[in-house]
């Protein structure tokens, strides 16, 4: 069974990412924030990162930054799913080391369809 | 003849010639004399050697013919042969004795015995001796005796007597010829003496000559000229030589040539005298004229010095009241006025000289009439004679007059700025002294207008630098080279000036960069933006700094400043753009949460509402997607409506309807809404105060408490206490939300009322909310004439207050006038000068239960108000010209004490000075032409909001309709 993480702030987006994800048998890990989320990273392997760009305390950019710094967690899968959805800041998304980006509001089986895709690139 | 009349030609000359001719006498007379007397001894000397000879001769020739004679006759008497032989012998040597004697014989006489003797001797030797010795030889002795008886011895005896004779002649010769030498030896003497006594005379006559020629004619000069020199009068023709050619000659010629050059010149002189006298008293006349000139001259010296004093007194300050002192000291000096004073026309300035306060009011106070009017109207200026009243007149007792000058200063615009009276006691102003005067008086014009350019000038300059200095930013002109001309305080204060130099003014390029560079964090990029504005042809540009250890932000422009295109200079504007860029960040942090907090929502009812179309779900989820939808709806809407309340308040358009309402009311209805949300949180509403009426918009009230009292509930999400407590405190109506929460954090809290602010924690991230909720609260706040602050604790909870303006009660007010004639029903004054207008008024609001008392006149209304005091005034702004008008007399009522200053005036005017009445302390403003039931509900209104801060019971006024 592949395993996710999903740090997002809002609770009812973590709601709708999960039930998508789970009635298609993913494990889903949770993380309200960037911190959360780095402390999970640090304890288990996933096959996919799904972070938000804005949370509080720690943001999505910078969990990407600590893991691509991280040798051990540096190869991890990254979508990142952002209200910002200006080119400028998708590519500095992108830049930063995120592999995929969906921009909000997204459709959750767009999503489901993503992660598939990236889960089965593997 | 030449050489006499060369001598004659010299004096010394001719006593040289003279004594000459004297030493030539001398000379040639000693000569002659001893030469004569040489020739003389000489001549008898010769004489008589000659007649010694011839005395020898004869001697011997005696002798001789002795001896012949002797022997012959020895001879004959002895015959001896010898004797005959000598004899004949003798005859030899008488013939040589003759031979000699031949030789000396000179005289006929001489001659005569000469030829005597020889024939005798002839005789003697040829004829008888030879005979007789024939005879006496032939022995005849007889005849021999007889012949020498008969005759021989006879001749012969003649002939030695003739001898004798002859011989004596001879010694006789000698004799009288040494008598001769002697006799003329002494004619010699006499000669000598002739002689002597000639050069005595000679010397005698030459001296009479020198004297004569040199001595009498030097003389006579000498008198003649002690003549001329005593003046007398002296005919030189008559007594001067003149027809000499020596040196006195000459002097005579000369002399009498200066004599005569010297009477003509006398003449002349005398002549010339007479002109010089003539001269003279033209000279006197001219002296008089020169010392009138002189004294001219002087007076003009004085006048030249006391304008040069006066100029340098006036171009030396460009101080008004100075140079206006200096003007009227030297104008009194010059013009020898003994008082005098100048003062602007229209300015209070003036300066006066030797007159008393009392003149000086006097003067001032009658500036626009009187002899001054004369001066502005005609622009002459004139004198004006008076008589000197006592105290001017001093200790002289007899009529003295003093003469007034008035002088006009008249502008460029040939206008007059200010007058100038000068007063002289007892000499009157001349004509050309007036000339003169106005002279000064222009002078004085041009200097008053430099001042008053100058005054304007720095007027404007302080102005222009006040101006700048308003300017909130930091504006700095540089030359060309980069040196500073101008700034302005904001440029000092941004860069700390007075911290690295005491004037920036002045300072070079380098100097006020460095100085400027230590403040900011740019330093490189600043100097080098600053360097290449300097030097560019042309710029317009901007550079962004920030200041060293502060938030500020600064953006500096750049612009070329051009003069008759060309560029001197360049101007930077430095501007604080600190809140430009932190809006420009929120503006950019707002639209990217605008985005975030719109798209959270969004991106729920999207993706639930997917969920719910594309999958089979249970019930019991799709109850809670459909909750979640509805819930993210909500929150969308009211996402939606704060954002959009958030910016029109901020735009300034929001508008608010203020009524007085019971707060206490407002949040006890938001209490009860909100308590719905919530089981865990308890609420107190606790009033420490009786007066809980505010001016306020109810709605927009309401909006506050619920965003504040939401905010408790959700940030204390462990439940307790909410604590709500309205009470007053100066003059203002606090109502504080207290709450038992999360509290904030002491960093926030200057945040917290900013947009989309949201305290960025984890014990709050699922706090939803727009993060503008605070923000509304600040901007009603604001538009209540209120406030919202904040205290917190962090981790224990926090407490808004929102103050709002306290409604004061007048029952609090002890005013006896205001309360009794309140229960008579509201008594209005109406001050407007339109009778027709005030009639129209007087029926509507009589007609609304008015008490209307209508003035014309405001000064009227003002003396009435002290007899009855109306609860609102009507105003007219434009009244009667030349009374007090609307303005005068709305300051004149509020100028006044309570409770004429609390009277409620109403502006009913044709004019829009809406702000400016409202400044004054206007309570309403209706604009002509209104309908007259727009001023009784007006005048309603008013007084239902003093009554409801009075806290008195008014009728319902009939306005709803």
């Amino acid at each position: 069974m592949k395993k996710i993480l999903l740090a997002e702030d809002e609770e009812v987006l973590r709601m709708l990412i999960v039930d998508t994800m789970e009635d298609e048998g993913y494990e889903i890990d949770e993380a309200v924030d960037g911190k959360e989320a780095l402390e999970k990273i640090e304890q288990a392997d996933y096959d996919l990162l799904i972070l938000d760009y804005m949370m509080p305390q720690v943001t999505g950019l910078e969990v990407i930054e600590n893991i691509r710094k991280n040798p051990l967690k540096k190869d991890a899968k990254i979508l990142m799913l952002s209200a910002k959805n200006q080119q400028s800041e998708q590519e500095k998304i992108l830049d930063i080391g995120a592999d995929y980006f969906m921009s909000k509001p997204f459709s959750p089986l767009a999503l489901l369809e993503k992660v598939e895709e990236i889960i089965n690139e593997n | 003849m030449k050489i006499k009349n060369y001598l004659q030609q010299s004096l010394s000359l001719q006593f040289v010639g003279l004594m000459l001719r004297v030493l030539l006498f001398i000379v040639i007379g000693a000569v002659v004399i001893a030469f004569g007397y040489r020739q003389l001894n000489q001549f008898h000397a010769n004489q008589n050697n000659l007649l010694e000879q011839k005395e020898t001769i004869i001697k011997q020739i005696d002798n001789s013919f002795n001896q012949a004679f002797f022997d012959f006759r020895g001879y004959f008497a002895f015959e001896n042969e010898a004797l005959k032989a000598s004899g004949y012998a003798q005859e030899e040597k008488l013939r040589g004795l003759l031979v000699d004697f031949e030789e000396v014989a000179e005289t006929p006489e001489d001659h005569i015995f000469l030829d005597d003797v020889r024939e005798y001797l002839d005789y003697y030797y040829g004829e008888l001796v030879p005979e007789v010795i024939t005879e006496f030889e032939q022995g005849d002795r007889e005849e021999v005796q007889q012949v020498a008886n008969q005759g021989a011895t006879k001749t012969l005896s003649t002939f030695q007597t003739e001898v004798r004779n002859y011989r004596s002649k001879v010694d006789n010769q000698i004799e009288s010829n040494y008598e001769l030498l002697t006799e003329r030896n002494s004619y010699i003497l006499i000669i000598v003496g002739i002689y002597l006594l000639s050069i005595i005379v000679i010397l005698f006559r030459m001296t009479r000559i020198m004297f004569k020629n040199v001595g009498q004619p030097l003389s006579e000069f000498a008198e003649v000229a002690n003549e001329i020199a005593a003046g007398k009068e002296v005919d030189v023709n008559v007594n001067l030589i003149s027809n000499r050619k020596d040196e006195l000659g000459r002097l005579s010629v000369a002399f009498k040539k200066m004599v005569v050059s010297l009477q003509d010149k006398e003449q002349d002189l005398i002549g010339h005298n007479e002109e010089l006298i003539a001269q003279q008293d033209e000279f006197e006349a001219q002296q008089v004229e020169l010392e009138t000139a002189l004294a001219n001259l002087k007076r003009s010296e004085n006048n030249l010095t006391h304008r040069n004093d006066f100029v340098k007194g006036i171009s030396n300050s460009l101080n008004k009241q100075t140079v206006l002192d200096e003007i009227i000291v030297n104008m009194c000096k010059i013009t020898e006025a003994d008082q005098g004073i100048i003062s602007f026309l229209d300015e209070d300035d003036y300066a006066s000289y030797g007159i008393s306060k009392a003149g000086e009011e006097q003067f001032l106070n009658n500036l626009d009439n009187g002899l001054n009017e004369k001066l502005v109207r005609y622009k002459e200026s004139f004198t004006v004679k008076r008589e000197l009243d006592q105290n001017e007149k001093g200790f002289h007792e007899e009529k003295s007059y003093g003469y007034d000058l008035y002088l006009p200063i008249v502008d460029v615009e040939n206008e007059v700025t200010a007058v100038l009276v000068l007063s002289r006691f007892g000499s009157p102003f001349l004509e050309e002294q007036l000339e003169e005067y106005e002279g000064f008086a222009k002078q004085i014009s041009i200097s008053l207008e430099n001042i008053q350019m100058y005054d304007q000038s720095e007027e404007d300059r302080m102005r222009n630098q006040d101006i700048l200095n308003t300017v909130l930013e930091g504006i700095q002109l540089v030359d060309l080279d980069g040196k500073t001309i101008q700034v302005n305080q904001k440029l000092c204060n941004t860069f700390g000036c007075n911290s690295w130099t005491n004037g920036i003014l002045g300072l070079s390029m380098v100097e006020w960069l460095d100085g400027m560079k230590s403040y900011i964090q740019e330093k490189d990029d600043f100097s080098l933006f600053l360097t290449r504005a300097i030097e560019a042809v042309d710029i317009d540009d901007s550079f962004t700094y920030r200041i060293n250890n502060t938030n500020k932000v600064y953006k500096v422009y750049a612009n070329s400043l051009f003069h008759d295109e060309e560029k001197i200079g360049t101007v930077f504007v430095h501007r604080d753009i600190t809140k430009e860029a932190e809006i420009d960040q929120m503006k950019s942090e707002f639209v990217s949460t605008v985005s975030h907090e719109l798209r959270t929502p969004l991106a729920s009812i999207y993706g639930y509402t997917e969920l719910m179309l594309n999958r089979e779900l249970k019930p019991e989820r799709q109850k809670k997607y459909l909750t979640t939808i509805y819930q993210e709806t909500k929150r969308l809407t009211s996402l939606i409506n704060d954002f959009l309340d958030v910016q029109r308040m901020e735009a300034g358009k929001q508008s608010y309807e203020k009524k007085y309402i019971d707060l206490l009311e407002i949040i006890e209805k938001v209490v009860d809404s909100q308590k719905i949300n919530t089981t865990e949180h308890h609420f107190e509403v606790q009033v420490d105060t009786s007066f809980t009426t505010v001016l306020g918009d109810k709605d927009k009230l309401k909006q506050v408490f619920t965003n504040l009292i939401s905010n408790a509930i959700k940030y204390s999400p462990n439940g307790g206490k909410i604590q709500i407590q309205l009470y007053q405190d100066s003059g203002y109506l606090q109502t504080a939300i207290k709450d038992e929460g999360l509290g904030i954090p002491t960093d926030a809290l200057d945040k917290l009322f900013s947009k989309f602010y949201r305290v960025d924690n984890s014990d709050r991230r699922t706090i939803g909310g727009t993060g503008l909720g605070l923000a509304i609260v600040k901007e009603i706040s604001y538009a209540h004439d209120g406030d919202v602050f904040v205290s917190s604790e962090y981790g224990k909870g926090s407490t808004f207050t929102i103050k709002l303006p306290l409604v004061e009660t007048i029952s609090n007010t002890t005013d006896p006038i205001e309360s009794t004639k309140a229960d008579e029903g509201y008594k209005v004054f109406i001050i407007e000068d339109d009778r027709s207008l005030a009639g129209l008024i007087e029926q509507e609001l009589e007609e609304n239960k008015f008490f209307v008392h209508s003035f014309t006149k405001a000064t009227d209304a003002l003396k009435q108000l002290k007899v009855e005091l109306p609860h609102a005034i009507v105003l007219d702004l434009n009244l009667e010209a030349g009374e007090m008008d609307g303005w005068g007399f709305m300051r004149e009522l509020k100028s006044m004490q309570v409770p004429y200053s609390d009277i409620p005036i109403i502006i009913s005017s044709a004019l829009e000075e809406q702000d400016k009445s409202l400044a004054l302390g206007a309570a309403d403003y209706l604009v002509k032409p209104y309908k007259a039931s727009d001023l009784s509900r007006t005048l309603l209104q008013t007084l239902l909001k003093k009554e409801k801060r009075g806290q008195i019971f008014i009728p319902d006024p009939k306005k709803d309709e």
